[in-house]
């Protein structure tokens, strides 16, 4: 057991429900009211910044599946490309083949997240801790090779269907019955901001309700839950698969906007990727993972122009986690808590590493 | 059929010896992961670092031996900075911060590597008196897979007796065991976390530089070779010596069989048989036993 004990994420969720203090309700409240004031200034001033605007808050849903059911349930899934990607591609056949109608597409997309997450959790929920997240990484993998090697043509024998290494590109706009023109960049930004803060509100509700507790449970201690009689297993694919639903929506939102559709949103590195967004944000706060996810795109986007980009959002990473353990969300929290403090925090930290590292 | 025996005697050999490398890489994974309790994300840069390093050494020196003895120990150089001045700052914390740790480190390995090296393919040369084909029965046989295969068993089976008879062995098992007893016995289990690692780091810097002039050295090979590790040292079970060395020798095989039958979707297989394992043992081949 001393293995699976060490992927305890108890230790790891300190601030858990601070999203539902008043204080949390109304930063929230106040967050999404300036994302809707901010739409229409990118819109008018630069449009690429509405581009990125989408992007972030797609990463950001992403974010937050992956933290109820990390954060909550305690199951680190290595996988969570695989809902996104399928969400995304989805979205691309149905768009290029069916309809381009969202009402149509985005529900297609969650359910798509939702029969995946449920195949994959099935399969995966009996093994613990670091061999569950290995499970999900493999199914994920499966995923990324047959959509790279477009291996459900071969199976039905068309020439055709994921478009292979290229992925499916040049996808149209969406549209609401004709009455809403989501090939307006500012319209399908106003979809998302919704959709996701939507999403935000639900996933707080199932968090908390019974169902929600009983994740807890589990995540605490899963023997004792099962011993008191509860369907462990049951209530964790049950939560691997409304997470999927989460996660196959950011990747129906993502594609549409990037009218692309390619085998890299199913690739492990973006789970992985996925991961350092929740641990950089603070895991377990719901808020924190999608501020990491913001973070991050924010940094690669401003950083790509640096020759050594990756070398800096490495390093960030890693000072990060050195001298902030509870992640972004930490340094938050302990910056509003005590803002005189902050230096002296500072130096706690330095001295702590050095004598950590010396000894 | 006569072609067919031979493609199949090829490509078991291939796999055996591809096991037998990806063996060194993950042996290392599986220690640092089964004494330090961390998830080396950075494991693969170590492996390309030491590809790397023997791309240049070679070149400059012109040798593909001094190559092979000073890259791996740079490698291990390398590993050291990472355990002392990342790692160490870690001990006693979740252990899922080591992942972001280790993957932050091998962006910023990656990042590197393409600012120093470029990011085209390269290749190590191979030496003059292992080149050309030998015949293994009806195959003929590049002399130096042969050559890998022969000196990956060897260093395995070396590693092998050092964890299983030697007191230095004993020390690395006993310190991954029971940390705190250790310590109280009054031996600096720090030094010992860092040399474990540096030792992995050296096995994967080997590994870099053999399969760097049969392979190529290239900037997604850290990526690369980090998920094959994983999926030898998670079908083997965390933590187990043993384990890794088994799960390497099939991931070889099936990864060699796998390109006789279906190229393109090679890792399907590689993911199916993970897949496959864990569902039937939750902790691997070797998993609960040894690593415990």
């Amino acid at each position: 057991m001393g293995l699976l004990d060490a992927f305890d994420p108890r230790e790891a969720s300190p601030t858990t429900d601070g999203i539902l203090t008043n204080r949390g309700r109304f930063g929230i409240l106040a967050l999404i009211a300036a994302l809707a004031v901010l739409g229409p200034i990118a819109a008018s001033v630069r449009p690429f910044w509405l581009y990125l605007l989408v992007q972030i808050l797609a990463f950001a849903l992403l974010a937050l599946s992956l933290d109820f059911v990390f954060g909550y349930a305690g199951l680190l899934s290595f996988g969570h490309a695989a809902m996104f990607g399928a969400g995304g591609y989805a979205v691309a056949l149905l768009v290029t083949h069916v309809t381009p109608n969202a009402l149509v597409v985005l529900p297609a997309a969650v359910l798509t997240g939702v029969v995946v997450a449920a195949f994959i959790g099935w399969f995966s929920v009996r093994a613990r801790g670091i061999y569950f997240a290995m499970l999900t990484l493999a199914f994920a993998q499966i995923f990324y090779v047959a959509a790279f090697a477009d291996l459900p043509a071969s199976i039905l024998g068309v020439e055709t269907i994921t478009g292979g290494d290229n992925g499916l590109v040049g996808l149209a706009a969406l549209e609401a019955f004709g009455v809403v023109d989501l090939s307006s960049r500012l319209n399908y930004y106003f979809l998302t901001l919704a959709l996701v803060a939507l999403s935000l509100l639900a996933i707080v509700r199932i968090a908390n309700s019974p169902f929600g507790r009983v994740l807890q449970g589990v995540r605490e201690n899963e023997d004792r839950m099962a011993f008191i009689g509860y369907d462990v297993e049951r209530y964790k694919v049950i939560g691997f698969a409304i997470s999927g639903g989460f996660a196959g929506l950011a990747g129906g939102l993502y594609v549409p906007f990037q009218s692309l559709a390619q085998p890299q949103l199913l690739h492990w590195t973006l789970s992985g990727e996925l991961v350092v967004m929740l641990l950089l944000g603070g895991l377990g706060t719901l808020w924190g993972p999608m501020l990491g996810a913001g973070v991050v795109i924010l940094l690669e986007e401003q950083l790509s122009g640096f020759a050594a980009w990756e070398v800096i959002l490495g390093a960030v990473f890693v000072v990060v986690v050195v001298f902030a353990p509870q992640g972004l969300a930490g340094v938050l929290v302990s910056l509003r808590d005590d803002p005189k403090d902050a230096l002296g925090n500072v130096r706690d930290a330095l001295a702590n590493y050095r004598e950590k590292v010396l000894k | 059929m006569l072609a067919e025996f031979s493609s199949v005697l090829r490509a078991t050999m291939l796999g055996v010896q591809l096991g037998m490398t990806l063996a060194l890489v993950a042996a290392g994974l599986t220690l640092i992961f089964g004494m330090l309790d961390v998830i080396n994300f950075a494991h693969g840069s170590l492996y390309m670092i030491g590809g790397y390093l023997g791309v240049t050494v070679a070149s400059q020196f012109g040798s593909f031996w001094l190559a092979l003895l000073i890259a791996p120990l740079a490698v291990g150089v390398v590993g050291a900075a990472i355990e002392v001045f990342g790692l160490r700052a870690l001990y006693g914390r979740n252990p899922l911060y080591h992942i972001l740790l280790t993957f932050g480190i091998a962006i910023m390995v990656q990042g590197l590597v393409v600012e120093i090296w470029g990011g085209q393919s390269l290749r190590i040369e191979a030496p003059e008196m292992l080149s050309g084909t030998v015949s293994v029965g009806p195959v003929q046989y590049p002399v130096y897979w042969l050559f890998v295969l022969a000196i990956s068993t060897v260093l395995i089976a070396a590693v092998w007796l050092m964890i299983d008879r030697s007191d230095l062995g004993i020390l690395m098992r006993a310190s991954a065991h029971d940390t705190e007893m250790v310590d109280a016995l009054g031996i600096d289990v720090s030094k010992v976390f860092t040399g474990v690692f540096v030792f992995g780091a050296i096995l994967a810097g080997i590994a870099g530089v053999l399969l760097g002039a049969s392979r190529s050295v290239s900037p997604g090979m850290g990526f690369g070779v980090i998920i094959e590790a994983f999926v030898i040292v998670v079908i083997g079970g965390l933590g187990s010596f043993k384990g890794a060395v088994y799960g390497a020798l099939l991931v070889g095989l099936v990864t060699a069989y796998g390109a006789l039958i279906a190229p393109s979707v090679t890792d399907i297989f590689l993911f199916a048989m993970m897949a496959v394992v864990l569902m039937v043992r939750p902790n691997g081949l070797f998993g609960a036993t040894e690593a415990a």
